[in-house]
């Protein structure tokens, strides 16, 4: 991310009404918006329209954004919280079985044992299917938990920050999850 | 037996989140047309916020117009009833009746 840009004057020139500093804005805060929405959603979901969706959130609600913190890091909260509410509109599947995956998942997920292979591209794909079928047997703060601790390796204190959970609670909920997620692939080898 | 069972899934877990990893990075860059029609859709709501609070004001100036004419009838009214002699029963009796009350 520039390190240069200005958010500050940035804002005060859109307050202003210059079309030029929402430009800036929208293009210095897609990427933080953009890896969020692609961690936190299953694949198929429309990207697109949701990072659209909290750009018009963060917009609708900059007055509130006070500068003791990074914008990204104001962003990255209101961003979480809106793949949180869209999570939870889904349907949290009961369970999945080795019969719920498409040959190519099944596939990949007996590969996964093959720890110094490198996936194609096709490979990665169906990969994550498996991931999110996998998630998709989670509640929606368990499936963010588990991602942020195991795919972007974030601390307690981060998670707590970012999720506004408490670190004893965010413990409690990995506790309750790992047994989960082996009971689940143990249930895909069979 | 069991502790194993669970280093596997462990495992397995890990390999198909590093299997996977690339198709959960986010993208750097907006795809083409994407700012445009941000900007589009943050200037028609933009727009559509300042029709509402417009209509919200001026809802807002009839009601107060509403009641201040509300409160000068009554006023109005009140004020010509206790300037009579008598009270407002007694009065319709008498406009009732035709009674001269000099």
């Amino acid at each position: 991310m520039d390190e240069a840009f200005d958010v500050n004057d940035c804002l005060r020139r859109w307050k202003e009404g210059d079309e030029a500093a929402a430009e800036q804005l929208i293009e210095h805060l897609y990427p933080v918006i953009s890896k969020i929405v692609h961690l936190h959603l299953p694949r198929r979901d429309d990207e697109k329209d949701l990072v659209q969706e909290i750009l018009m959130k963060t917009f609708s609600k900059l007055h509130q954004f006070k500068g003791d913190a990074p914008i990204s890091h104001w962003v990255s909260r209101l961003a979480l919280t809106t793949c949180l509410d869209r999570l939870r509109a889904q349907k949290i599947r009961p369970e999945v079985r080795r019969a719920d995956l498409t040959p190519e998942e099944a596939d990949s997920f007996d590969a996964a044992w093959l720890t110094g292979s490198t996936p194609d591209a096709g490979d990665a794909i169906s990969a994550r299917d498996v991931v999110d079928k996998i998630l998709s047997t989670l509640s929606p703060e368990d499936r963010t938990l588990i991602l942020m601790v195991d795919l972007e390796g974030r601390s307690m204190q981060e998670i707590s920050d970012l999720t506004g959970w408490s670190v004893s609670k965010i413990k409690m909920r990995l506790f309750r999850i790992r047994p989960q997620l082996r009971q689940m692939i143990n249930k895909l080898e069979e | 037996m069991n502790e194993k069972m669970n280093f596997r899934a462990d495992e397995k877990w890990r390999n198909l989140l590093a299997r996977s990893a690339a198709t959960f990075a986010g993208n750097a860059t907006p795809p083409y047309g994407f700012v445009t029609a941000t900007l589009a859709r943050l200037s028609a709501e933009q727009r559509q916020q300042e029709e509402f609070e417009r209509i919200g004001w001026r809802a807002l100036l009839a009601s107060v117009a509403a009641l201040f004419i509300a409160a000068t009838v009554t006023l109005t009214l009140n004020y010509s009833d206790q300037r009579g002699d008598f009270e407002p029963g007694t009065r319709s009796l008498i406009q009732m009746d035709n009674i001269p009350v000099s």
